[in-house]
């Protein structure tokens, strides 16, 4: 019932625009109706990250209304690195295991993305076909919903959330935190030993090499072409120039680096650091919560403006629930599960969907979710850099650990 | 036990351990060499290698490997026997080794983790001393953990290993007649130290070689201990092959694999340079150990070795015991000598998960290792039978049965590189991601550490008795279960617990036979450890600590007590019988 009345309704919607679209459109939504007949009673392993409670809970709660909405059961295999959900689906194929794969559904960007993609280990296109997404995505909104960074995303996976660098600081310790790459590294030479990123290839540490990149290079246009055909040591030499003055200075003398942004936030707790940086903008107040961090903390971004990108969903060639693995991707596209999603309590992730797209409820909904005490809101987030070209990311890991690593 | 087709038995288990190796083998060997279909390589090239040479991480990592893979080994082999030299037989020592089991069964992640916590700039240690003596208000920025050096990488290493060789001594102490010998050397005028060093040290080492050599490529290989305390700028060989495997990039594989392929080289030279400075160090101390001196400067070695066994130990108590502080903390700030807040919130929040991990890892876990002992005893008696009808005609086919060597292999191959192979096998056998495949997958690495901790006292085993027994009551069977087992019991006893907890411990093979449907207390701990959240790290650990301590504690204390409770219990039925009757 409530079914076929989205599909009215979106047929109603896009009634106004043109006649081909409706066609279009009822025929896609009797497919649609094929799918979700088709995933019921299906399992759907999903693959996805599992080192943060609330966003374990958030996964479980989704898995819960799946069930009760379109009998998909929806199984969270926690994975301490995306990339062995890679690996096992990269096994499989060598095994000439092409159905009923192990895995159904990948919480997943970037680099394991485009090795996914490169490789034909994707089931697709179909994210472009998902009701929600018809309804609600706005393509031209951001780049990084169409280019996950710089590869095509082509209907080979479907947006989930959104993210963004933040920092942190203790306001009893810091008051005033610097806010670019420069006063950072003016910071740690008055103040030797406080300063620190997470180590590379962490996603998080490349992307503080990203940040610095895009600060301190004259060249950011380069930035967005592929790695090889760009004059890489010229680029990057700034930074590395940076780095070499930095790591004197930084925490453990730039010898050792924390593993992750949670363990960044545990120094900056026990005061050994002064500034930690996460890629999930509730970070702080969730920690404040769970007892981790003190309640003097708060978030801040650089004047510059910080990097951030969107995180998808993708279905690997060999899933055997096709049908299931779709209706969570599209359930996890609904106003309710991005609306949870974005509550700080819950996750504090950022939606995928547009606000004007939305109904004038669901707007209000958005409007009325609580802050936490060192969130920042959307304004406050101002300006986002868009990532570099993938192949930067591998080619920033490389340099770093050959100067730095051994 | 009567067997029959020994031979054929041989042949069969051999194959049985042979095929898995073998295919893990060549899913390495392989991509080493540039070939692997799936990324469409189909022609051996020597790219992987020269790839693998020309990286400078390449050679830092495998300089830190090989120091603390041998250092560490050598200070946990010191240590071990100077504790046992100290309290062999002496009443106080017995409590002390029901204290070792706790350290035996703790994953080494949940130490690692505890260490950190103890001696970080931030740590317990610091903190207790803060500020009133050192005038710290804040950690300082000192490198205590994960220094360049491996120090302290090398250090919990120890703290891990220790305690396992110590174990292993005290279980073939009864084999070489130590306390005869203490006894005859000490009314000779021998100060103890010098007894051991001289007359039961080089009686011992024969029969502890095979662990210690477990200890230097578990040293040489580790992965998650690696990861938490040990250095990442470089990091161990390891850990960067690890990173490698893993890595987005899948071309990366080939260098990878052939990285592993190295590490087995090394692992090859290492073991074969400590044998070949055991013959040096056993010839040139063999005059001085026949001078007749009853005292001697070298135990002094073993009297410093003593102290800092002790240490070692205290360290890695204090460290366990902050786990559980950690799990009751709500807020627990630097230079807190304890939690400000406490909270029941932490478990809690844990506790609907239990119930799952729980019973997945007991299954995998009692599973593996009952039909590892099973297995071993089938093997050692095979070893025994061909022995004994080869004796007579050579000696040379006895000693180097099949099982010796081919037992060692599972645990020499790193298992980063050996169990990506495996993974594709499971697939074609569409066992992926089933409980049967991690019993399995866990069975290969439980087997070798029962087979050979069964190994020296059921070879040592007076086969008189039996025969006796046999003698009197033509029963092979039941005399083999009730004479010949029931007299191994403690040994039986001791594999099953150190079997029980590697199967408890592991993280990899669990993570890729069972594709992360089958979560275990191991794998949640190891997976909440890399979120740095030192609350639910310590709930994770005390959990995972309870089961092998309680199996351990039974090891040790069900032995000595069984017949009599047996006794007790038939004395009890048989009154119960005759009122009822």
């Amino acid at each position: 019932m409530k079914k076929s009345f989205v599909a009215v309704s979106i047929a109603a919607t896009l009634a106004f625009v043109s006649l081909p679209t409706v066609a279009d459109t009822l025929d896609d939504s009797a497919t649609w109706q094929e799918t979700l007949n088709q995933a019921k009673g299906q399992t759907v392993y999903f693959n996805a990250w599992g080192g943060a409670d609330n966003i374990n809970d958030y996964i479980q709660w989704a898995a819960d209304r799946i069930k009760d909405d379109y009998n998909v059961t929806l199984r969270h295999v926690k994975l301490t690195d995306t990339a062995d959900a890679v690996n096992r689906v990269l096994a499989e194929k060598a095994a000439g295991k092409n159905t009923n794969g192990s895995i159904d559904l990948i919480w997943i960007n970037g680099e394991n993305f485009r090795a996914m993609k490169d490789n034909n280990l994707l089931f697709g296109p179909f994210s472009q076909s998902l009701p929600n997404y018809m309804a609600y995505v706005d393509e031209n909104a951001r780049q990084s919903l169409t280019q996950d960074f710089g590869t095509p995303v082509d209907g080979m996976e479907s947006p989930w959330g959104m993210a963004q660098v933040i920092f942190m600081h203790d306001t009893a310790t810091l008051r005033n935190p610097p806010k670019s790459m420069t006063e950072l590294l003016t910071y740690a030479n008055t103040n030797p030993g406080r300063i620190t990123y997470p180590e590379p290839p962490q996603f998080l540490g490349s992307t503080f090499l990203k940040q610095a990149l895009y600060e301190l290079t004259p060249h950011r246009k380069a930035l967005s072409q592929p790695v090889d055909t760009v004059d890489f040591e010229k680029i990057t030499a700034p930074l590395w120039a940076y780095l070499d003055q930095l790591h004197p200075v930084a925490w453990r003398r730039g010898q050792t680096f924390p593993s992750s942004s949670e363990e960044m936030m545990r120094l900056l707790d026990d005061r050994e650091i002064d500034v930690a940086l996460s890629f999930d903008i509730s970070a702080a107040s969730v920690q404040i919560d769970k007892g981790n961090l003190p309640d003097t903390v708060r978030s801040y971004v650089f004047q510059g403006g910080t990097i951030g990108n969107t995180h998808f969903l993708a279905i690997p060639y060999n899933t055997g629930v096709s049908a299931g693995a779709q209706v969570v991707a599209n359930f996890m596209l609904s106003p309710e599960a991005q609306i949870k999603k974005q509550t700080p309590t819950v996750w504090g992730d950022l939606s995928v969907l547009s606000y004007a797209k939305l109904s004038n409820a669901d707007q209000a909904k958005f409007d009325a979710l609580p802050r936490g005490i060192a969130t920042l809101s959307i304004e406050e987030l101002g300006k986002t850099l868009p990532e570099p070209h993938s192949s930067w990311m591998g080619a920033l890991e490389k340099a770093w650990r050959a100067r730095y690593a051994q | 036990m009567p067997l029959k087709h020994t031979t054929l038995i041989t042949w069969l288990m051999a194959l049985l351990l042979i095929l898995p190796i073998a295919v893990g083998l060549i899913g390495t060997l392989l991509p080493a060499f540039q070939y692997f279909p799936p990324l469409g390589e189909h022609r051996m090239a020597f790219t992987p290698w020269q790839n693998l040479f020309a990286q400078g991480e390449f050679y830092a990592s495998l300089k830190l490997t090989l120091i603390t893979g041998i250092v560490a080994p050598v200070i946990a082999l010191w240590l071990a026997l100077s504790l046992l030299a100290w309290g062999y037989e002496r009443a106080f020592f017995k409590k002390f080794e029901a204290l070792l089991s706790p350290l035996l069964a703790i994953p080494h992640a949940a130490i690692a983790i505890g260490l950190l916590f103890l001696l970080s700039p931030s740590g317990w240690l610091v903190r207790l001393f803060s500020p009133w003596l050192t005038g710290f208000d804040r950690p300082p920025n000192w490198i205590s953990v994960q220094d360049p050096y491996g120090l302290s990488l090398i250090f919990a290493l120890v703290i891990k290993e220790m305690p396992y060789l110590l174990f292993v001594m005290l279980a073939t102490m009864k084999s070489i007649q130590a306390r005869e010998s203490l006894q005859v050397c000490q009314s000779l005028g021998y100060s103890r130290y010098t007894a051991w060093r001289k007359v039961l040290i080089p009686q011992l080492y024969p029969l502890i070689r095979l662990p210690i050599f477990i200890v230097i490529t578990f040293s040489l290989t580790v992965v998650d201990l690696a990861l938490v305390i040990g250095p990442n700028t470089p990091s161990t060989l390891a850990v960067t092959l690890f990173r490698w495997f893993n890595d987005p990039d899948l071309s990366m594989r080939f260098m990878a694999s052939a990285g592993a392929v190295f590490l087995m080289l090394s692992i090859a030279l290492v073991l074969g340079g400590w044998e070949m400075a055991h013959y040096l160090l056993s010839k040139i101390t063999r005059t001085e150990r026949s001078n007749g001196k009853r005292h001697g400067l070298t135990d002094a070695v073993l009297a410093v070795g003593r102290i800092l066994g002790l240490v070692t130990l205290l360290s890695g108590f204090v460290a366990l015991l902050l786990l559980p502080v950690w799990s009751l903390a709500k807020r627990w700030r630097f230079p807190d000598a304890l939690p400000s807040q406490w909270t029941f919130d932490n478990l809690e929040r844990a506790a609907p998960l239990l119930i799952t991990l729980t019973s997945n890892t007991l299954i995998i876990a009692l599973s593996a290792t009952l039909i590892a002992c099973l297995v071993s005893l089938l093997m050692l008696e095979t070893k025994r039978l061909i022995a004994k009808g080869t004796n007579q005609r050579n000696n040379t086919r006895a000693q180097h049965h099949a099982f010796d060597w081919l037992i060692y292999v599972p645990i020499l191959l790193p298992q980063i590189g050996f169990l990506f192979g495996l993974h594709v096998l499971l697939i074609y056998l569409d066992l992926n991601g089933a409980l049967s495949a991690i019993i399995a997958l866990h069975l290969m690495y439980v087997l070798p550490y029962v087979y050979l901790t069964l190994k020296g006292p059921y070879l040592a085993y007076e086969e008189e008795y039996l025969r006796q027994a046999n003698r009197l009551n033509h029963k092979p069977w039941r005399n083999y279960v009730l004479i010949k087992l029931a007299m191994l019991k403690p040994a039986i006893f001791t594999a099953f617990a150190i079997g029980f907890s590697v199967s408890i411990a592991q993280y990899l093979p669990t993570l890729i036979a069972g594709e992360g449907r089958y979560s275990t207390l191991t794998t949640e701990a190891v997976t909440q450890a890399a979120s740095g959240d030192r609350k639910q790290v310590g709930s994770m650990a005390l959990l995972q600590a309870a089961f092998p301590i309680l199996v351990f504690w039974l090891a040790l204390t069900l032995p000595p007590r069984w017949t009599k409770w047996r006794l007790a219990m038939k004395m009890t039925l048989k009154r119960k019988t005759k009122c009822s009757a």
